[in-house]
């Protein structure tokens, strides 16, 4: 018992930093990335190159990844998302195209084996006949503190109030003279950064391979929409529920169904109350 | 329905040049344009749904699935013959349209997207657990009842249900229906303010998908003989066939067909640069660039090209 909550903890801490760089797109700007899990994989695998190919040390790769993520949010930002001018379904499909073309420019210069991550902090820590790696129980810590500073920073800033507002309603925002441009593209910018620190350490959590980037955007997805739009609490919440669902599932039905009630509150919370359990009355 | 006689000749051009074109090619282009043929079906599917109505599904191989599973463990597991089993699969995907249906009837824009991708991943991790000595598991099945023997014969099939499933699409879609389907992608609240049941003409837009998108599954696993749910329920295969629709030109029948024989041959063309799945990369990056360029795909620009010929004699 004692084995499933921690796991779920751990796991829970894990899925609310993926979750929530995507959430923040969505309340912000309004679209739907699908190329975030591409941010996770890129992150990872920077990681990869830089701490372990190259040998610097392993907080500077954690770095070098948020920075690469940060730098292809921009990117992703300025030339894809701003050209398409809000044609939602146009953003969508270019951010499918766009994952895709990621992936398989990974396995482009690092080949489609998987590889393993060394463990960031190596060590393991027991706990009532559980195996609990130190570098789970470190992601999960800094999952914690990189949410709590994120709330922080929208809810007692001035960016992060404009991005509050933003998220509101654009057109209020805009007649009270935010740029919307700068909040997007700082939104879009962070949210790189949160994806690729939280590709590091999902890739340590299980492994890192080019197809790594659908199992993490579903749980965005998930957590997005049974949450709902406009609230990190909400996030925060939902990942707990969805990552406790799966460590339960996995150890008292069967490993193989761990996603699959996962997928069904997705579906069901669609049909029955699509603005989510917490978000907004809107669609 | 305005039917034109340049509507027959180049309808009839189309077809005979396909029907030739075996007497012309090698048999590996053979079977590169097999593979073409059935991406067609699928990306004509794909466009039924989500190319005019506006309802992007991110998991359309979710039909695709249902109907090549259907005739798979039929045939498989309880020797029913291919010409039962079809059928029945074509029947089985079109009850999965209406459960498409269902989140359609409730939620716009990215959620139906979401829902759509969610029930994709569902459905491949229930194949895997869920009485895998019906399924095959996570391996699949392989000896499948094959329709065709040889590359020329399988060629004729494949072009022959392309083309049948082109015309009639071509057909429903110049009709008032596909019309107010259009007009569903457009506005959906002016569609039922003009007296028109938007439910209605969703369920036979998704039907019509399902439909589709049943019998090219099961034909498909047919001639290929065996059926793994990673190569099916795949966001890359899913890619595919909305690339192919999109680079050709969504919400027309020739785009879709047009999308589709070209990314086939892509692929192919590179085989000797970049033997692995690096492929894809190019491949993924030109269609980025190309719908960056012109959203409305190469239809679009062959037309536009036209009509400034016709402009300028």
């Amino acid at each position: 018992m004692l084995q499933v909550l921690i796991q779920g903890l751990l796991l829970s801490g894990l899925y609310a930093l993926i979750a929530v760089g995507f959430t923040l797109i969505f309340s912000v700007g309004r679209v739907l990335n699908l190329a975030y899990g591409a941010y996770l994989l890129i992150g990872g695998y920077v990681y990869f190159h830089f701490a372990q190919t190259l040998g610097l040390p392993k907080f500077a790769g954690v770095a070098l990844a948020g920075i690469f993520g940060c730098a292809m949010g921009v990117l992703k930002y300025q030339l894809l998302v701003k050209p398409l001018k809000g044609n939602h379904v146009a953003i969508e499909i270019s951010s499918l195209i766009l994952a895709v073309f990621l992936q398989y420019a990974v396995v482009f210069a690092f080949g489609d084996s998987s590889k393993i991550l060394l463990p960031i902090i190596p060590g393991v820590e027991r706990v009532a006949g559980a195996a609990i790696p130190y570098s789970n129980l470190f992601a999960a810590i800094a999952s914690w503190i990189i949410l709590i500073a994120l709330w922080a920073y929208v809810r007692f800033t001035h960016m992060g109030r404009a991005m509050q507002a933003v998220s509101m309603d654009a057109k209020g925002a805009a007649i009270s003279g935010i740029d919307a441009n700068r909040v997007n593209m700082t939104t879009w910018a962070i949210s790189g950064t949160l994806g690729a620190i939280a590709g590091v350490f999902f890739a340590s959590y299980t492994q890192l391979y080019p197809g790594m980037w659908v199992a993490p955007l579903i749980v965005a997805v998930a957590v997005v929409i049974v949450g709902g739009i406009g609230s990190i609490m909400g996030t925060l919440l939902v990942a707990h529920i969805i990552g406790f669902l799966e460590v339960l599932t996995s150890s008292l039905i069967a490993p193989e169904l761990r996603g699959v009630f996962t997928m069904v509150l997705i579906i069901a919370i669609l049909v029955l109350r699509p603005q989510g359990l917490l978000g907004r009355e809107e669609l | 329905m305005g039917l034109r006689w340049y509507h027959y000749v180049l309808w009839a051009a189309f077809i005979g040049g396909m029907f030739v074109l075996p007497e012309f090619v090698s048999r590996g282009t053979l079977r590169t344009l097999i593979f073409a043929n059935f991406l067609a079906i699928f990306a004509i599917s794909w466009d039924a749904l989500s190319g005019r109505t506006g309802y992007i599904s991110f998991g359309h191989t979710f039909l695709i699935g249902i109907g090549a599973y259907t005739t798979a463990i039929l045939t498989k597991r309880f020797g029913v013959p291919v010409e039962v089993s079809i059928p029945l699969a074509v029947i089985a995907t079109m009850i999965g349209g209406l459960i498409v249906l269902l989140p359609a009837l409730r939620i716009r824009g990215s959620y139906f997207a979401l829902v759509t991708l969610a029930m994709m991943e569902l459905i491949y991790q229930l194949v895997q657990v869920i009485r895998p000595d019906l399924t095959g598991g996570t391996r699949g099945m392989s000896g499948l009842p094959t329709l065709t023997r040889g590359a020329a014969n399988g060629y004729y099939m494949s072009v022959s249900l392309m083309l049948a499933i082109a015309l009639s699409t071509w057909l429903l879609m110049r009709t008032r229906l596909g019309t107010a389907l259009w007009a569903i992608g457009m506005n959906e609240d002016a569609v039922a303010g003009s007296g028109l049941s938007p439910t209605r003409l969703k369920m036979i837009a998704f039907l019509t998908s399902a439909f589709i998108a049943g019998l090219g599954g099961a034909v498909y696993i047919h001639y290929l003989g065996s059926i793994a749910p990673r190569a099916l329920f795949d966001i890359n295969f899913v890619f595919t066939i909305i690339v192919a629709a999109l680079i050709g030109g969504a919400g027309t029948i020739v785009g879709p067909i047009i999308g589709a024989f070209f990314l086939t041959f892509l692929l192919e063309y590179l085989r000797p640069w970049l033997p692995g799945a690096e492929r894809y990369m190019v491949y993924a990056g030109l269609a980025l660039i190309l719908y960056m360029v012109q959203p409305k795909g190469l239809a679009s620009l062959v037309t536009d090209a036209a009509a400034r010929l016709r402009r300028a004699p």
